[in-house]
């Protein structure tokens, strides 16, 4: 009786499948004449272009650093507390207690599995590397490709990589939560100086001396490598805080 | 042989075609599959199509990055940096939300041994 | 630069609060400024008013607009600031004073409550369409967590079920985003405003319609909130006084703002909005008759005031835009209060299922008197606020000599009129309480309703002086239908 059930059903899900197929296909097209039909003339005369023309006055030479740090920090400032979120969010997920009916057997898991030579040198090789490549790309941020974010998920991984290592590392959440909460309170607090002083007047006003003759060197370009650093904290120590509650549990 | 490429519009017409087809691909997977781990995939993949639309067409080909090194001493002839900042922006945070889908999902599964999106589609009191 | 004035610190002072949280929990300070920070953005929105009217605040943030990006404080949005700000003060005292579950008390509500009120106001604040969606995305993920605080199953359902949704949504707007900054290379909200016109029709109406598909979703309309009422029925009802009154308002706020912005000729946003209003409108009100658990029940009829709202806002009209405004005010006040009273009654019987509140009068008659005062306030009945508002609405629709949105309020109040009072029956039923309710006899603090008897003496106060309002939710709504006002205030500082 199950079969004669079973068969009618699993071909309502082929026809269901058809049809989504059939659909996504047709947006597709749809999309595809309208979008190919306008990328012929793309404006030229965007506000990246003029942003790119002022650029020198932020006398940082990655243009990409000067927009997303300071002429849209803004965005910037919503997207670490985005971060920040989903930390708070996941920490809240795994921070329960696991509920009693499921054995752990997750644990004998990792138990059974001890890492292996290889990767232990491997990892104490790499480690001090990585960090250091970390440091590198969040203090250049105003001078080469790289920045807060990319630098800040290369020193996470560093440490990430040492839990794979050692089943015994652990991450301090409180001293994490400090780094934390230290570093995007630096961030608002810079952001209202650049508010409070007069020099400037508006938040996240860049209120340090930034010459344009000094634009390449690593001290340069005012308060941009200050908030990339806190940035970089702020990115290594949440992205750290989540993988090490995804571990634990 | 291959200099129509370097002409924008074919260009942009390749990466156009290219990033829809990702999308499509992405809202099927979106609309048809019913484990939560292929809907987070499909979601990221219609995040991903997106981001390269805006990166891809908002370049014209034959401008360099917008960083002034390698003996370049003016910001001319460069692509356009806001489209690059914000793609960063989003990605940040479409990683963000992803990260925080997957942990309720973890999390859902071991309340419930389950991870069909359907038993949650039909959840009643 | 008048520095205490600035509309940046309704977004900085609250993000700093969250991020400085450790410090607070280690001087046991959370309770106090959870309810702290927004009275005094609350105290400063009041103060703002006066500023306000005589013309639009605008705070660029490192660079002029239109190539930075800006905050605009005007009438509409300082209204609603400062009602967001009102609505988690009062939920802040609700938990701080009432001995509310654990869950909802400690560093991680407290973050994700202020990050929420974050997320509102720069949503309603901000000019620039892509700080526009990161302010989603903060509002949206605060809600999708604090959906899942409580983490049990259906909690947790409610969460992910949120997230999935909220995604696509936030992905839809973004398209759409992207695809306004390849069109017109302008991100700031009154320079795409200006260049709109330009872009071939095609292409317009496929932005447009991503953009409402995407807000569509956020602000729950109808063919798109097909999941609230799991969400609301999954969360705390605490927090979902929180989504009721505080996000989907921003979001409505941001739909129509955003229509009135990219269309100099309202006609074709007119039909659209209207029609969503309505359908939502009607949908809701009828489904809600069917519901035997609270806080879908106030899902539902959330959902059909909304639609009431939609139907009013999107008529473009300054006398029903008016009417609009007022009636948000109104209905996050009921909401606020019959949500929280649905927490008290759920922390008291153990059920918010229809026959278990049977007879729940007995056990805690404050709880469901102020029921009942919030049930009368939905309707709209004389004493109340609500009357007014939809009166307002209905006389401007009458000045149009529009009859079909008329019909359909009354209708939607009758069956309203319907449901609550089905439920008020069952509560005030002259039968034993179920055995679940006296189990728990321990009495609720007298504090605990200290807020909302606030709430309700607001109501009964907006319902007998509507004129205390009137000025301003006119300023209002002329300021957000005003587009040339807008274009002007805006683009005029950068020339």
């Amino acid at each position: 009786m199950s079969q004669s059930q079973r068969v009618p059903l699993r071909k309502r899900v082929r026809v269901k499948t058809l049809l989504l197929a059939l659909l996504s296909v047709w947006l597709l097209v749809l999309f595809l004449t309208l979008l190919l039909d306008q990328a012929r003339d793309w404006p030229t005369a965007t506000v990246g272009d003029a942003l790119l023309e002022r650029n020198a006055e932020t006398a940082s030479a990655n243009a990409v650093t000067s927009v997303v740090v300071s002429y849209r920090g803004f965005d910037t400032l919503g997207e670490v507390t985005v971060l920040f979120l989903a930390a708070t969010g996941i920490g809240l997920l795994f921070s329960a207690p696991r509920p009693p009916s499921e054995p752990a057997a997750a644990e004998s898991e990792i138990a059974a599995a001890p890492p292996n030579e290889m990767m232990i040198t491997g990892i104490r090789l790499l480690f001090p590397v990585l960090l250091l490549l970390g440091v590198y790309i969040v203090l250049h941020g105003h001078l080469s490709p790289g920045g807060g974010f990319q630098g800040g998920v290369v020193i996470a991984t560093a440490f990430f990589l040492r839990m794979l290592a050692d089943p015994d590392f652990r991450l301090d959440h409180t001293r994490l939560g400090a780094l934390e909460s230290l570093s995007g309170s630096g961030f608002v607090l810079i952001g209202l100086l650049g508010l409070a002083l007069v020099s400037t007047g508006t938040f996240l006003g860049n209120f340090l001396p930034h010459p344009v003759a000094s634009m390449g060197q690593l001290l340069s370009a005012g308060v941009i490598p200050l908030v990339y650093a806190l940035v970089g904290v702020k990115v290594g120590a949440e992205v750290g805080a989540i993988f090490q509650d995804m571990r634990e549990t | 042989m291959l200099e129509f490429l370097d002409s924008p519009s074919v260009l942009h017409g390749l990466h156009t075609i290219g990033s829809l087809t990702l999308f499509a691909v992405g809202l099927y997977g979106l609309l048809g599959k019913r484990h939560l781990l292929k809907v987070f995939i499909s979601l990221a993949l219609m995040e991903l199509a997106v981001y390269l639309l805006f990166i891809a067409l908002a370049t014209t080909p034959g401008e360099t990055a917008p960083i002034l090194s390698d003996g370049l001493t003016a910001f001319v002839g460069m692509a356009d940096p806001v489209p690059q900042a914000l793609t960063l922006t989003a990605i940040v945070i479409g990683m963000a939300v992803l990260a925080l889908g997957v942990s309720l999902a973890i999390r859902y599964h071991r309340l419930s041994a389950s991870a069909d999106i359907r038993t949650l589609a039909d959840a009643k009191d | 630069m008048e520095f205490s004035a600035s509309p940046v610190w309704f977004i900085a002072l609250p993000l700093l609060a969250a991020f400085s949280a450790p410090l607070w929990t280690r001087w046991h300070l959370l309770d106090h400024l959870l309810f702290g920070v927004p009275l005094v953005l609350l105290i400063l929105a009041l103060g703002l008013f006066p500023t306000v009217h005589e013309a639009p605040l605008l705070e660029t943030i490192v660079i002029a607009p239109p190539l930075g990006i800006h905050l605009h404080l005007d009438s509409a949005s300082l209204l609603l600031v400062t009602l967001f700000c009102f609505a988690v003060t009062l939920v802040a005292a609700f938990l701080w004073l009432g001995a509310t579950d654990s869950h909802l008390r400690g560093r991680r509500p407290f973050v994700l409550i202020l990050l929420l009120l974050v997320g509102g106001n720069g949503l309603v604040l901000t000019g620039d369409l892509f700080n526009l969606y990161v302010f989603l995305e903060i509002a949206g993920v605060s809600a999708y967590v604090l959906s899942a605080l409580r983490d049990d199953r259906p909690a947790l359902e409610a969460g992910l079920k949120y997230l999935i949704i909220g995604s696509v949504a936030a992905l839809f707007f973004l398209l759409a985003v992207v695809l306004v900054y390849l069109q017109t290379g302008q991100l700031n909200l009154a320079a795409v405003a200006r260049e709109f016109a330009a872009i071939p029709p095609a292409m317009q109406g496929l932005i447009a319609l991503l953009m409402l598909i995407g807000l569509g979703i956020k602000s729950e309309l109808f063919p798109f909130n097909f999941w609230v009422p799991d969400v609301y029925r999954g969360s705390d009802p605490a927090v979902t006084a929180l989504f009721s009154g505080l996000l989907v308002k921003a979001f409505l706020f941001v739909l129509v703002h955003l229509a009135v912005l990219i269309w100099a000729d309202p006609a074709v946003a007119r039909v659209w909005l209207m029609t969503l209003g309505a359908l939502t409108l009607i949908v809701a009100e009828l489904a809600a008759l069917r519901q035997d658990d609270m806080r879908r029940m106030l899902a539902y009829s959330s959902l059909g005031q909304i639609g009431l709202i939609m139907l009013a806002l999107g008529f473009f009209s300054e006398t029903t835009t008016a009417g609009a405004f007022f009636h948000m005010i109104n209905h996050t006040l009921v909401k606020l209060l019959l949500f929280l009273v649905a927490a008290l009654l759920l922390r008291r019987c153990l059920s918010l299922r229809l026959e278990d509140l049977a007879g729940a009068a007995r056990v805690s008659p404050l709880a469901a008197g102020l029921f009942v005062v919030g049930a009368l306030g939905v309707l709209g009945l004389p004493p109340f606020g609500g009357f007014m508002s939809k009166l307002w609405m209905l006389q401007g629709f009458a000045e149009a000599q529009r009859i079909w949105p008329i019909a359909l309020i009354l209708f939607a109040a009758l069956i309203e009129a319907g449901y609550y009072f089905r439920w008020i029956r069952v509560l005030y039923a002259p039968v034993a309480p179920a055995a679940s309710a006296d189990t728990k006899t321990t009495p609720e603090p007298w504090a605990a309703y200290a807020p909302l008897l606030l709430i309700a003496g607001l109501m009964l106060l907006l319902g007998v002086a509507p004129f205390l309002l009137e000025t301003s939710v006119v300023e209002a709504a002329h300021a957000l239908l005003d587009r040339d006002l807008t274009l002007q205030s805006v683009l005029g500082v950068a020339q």
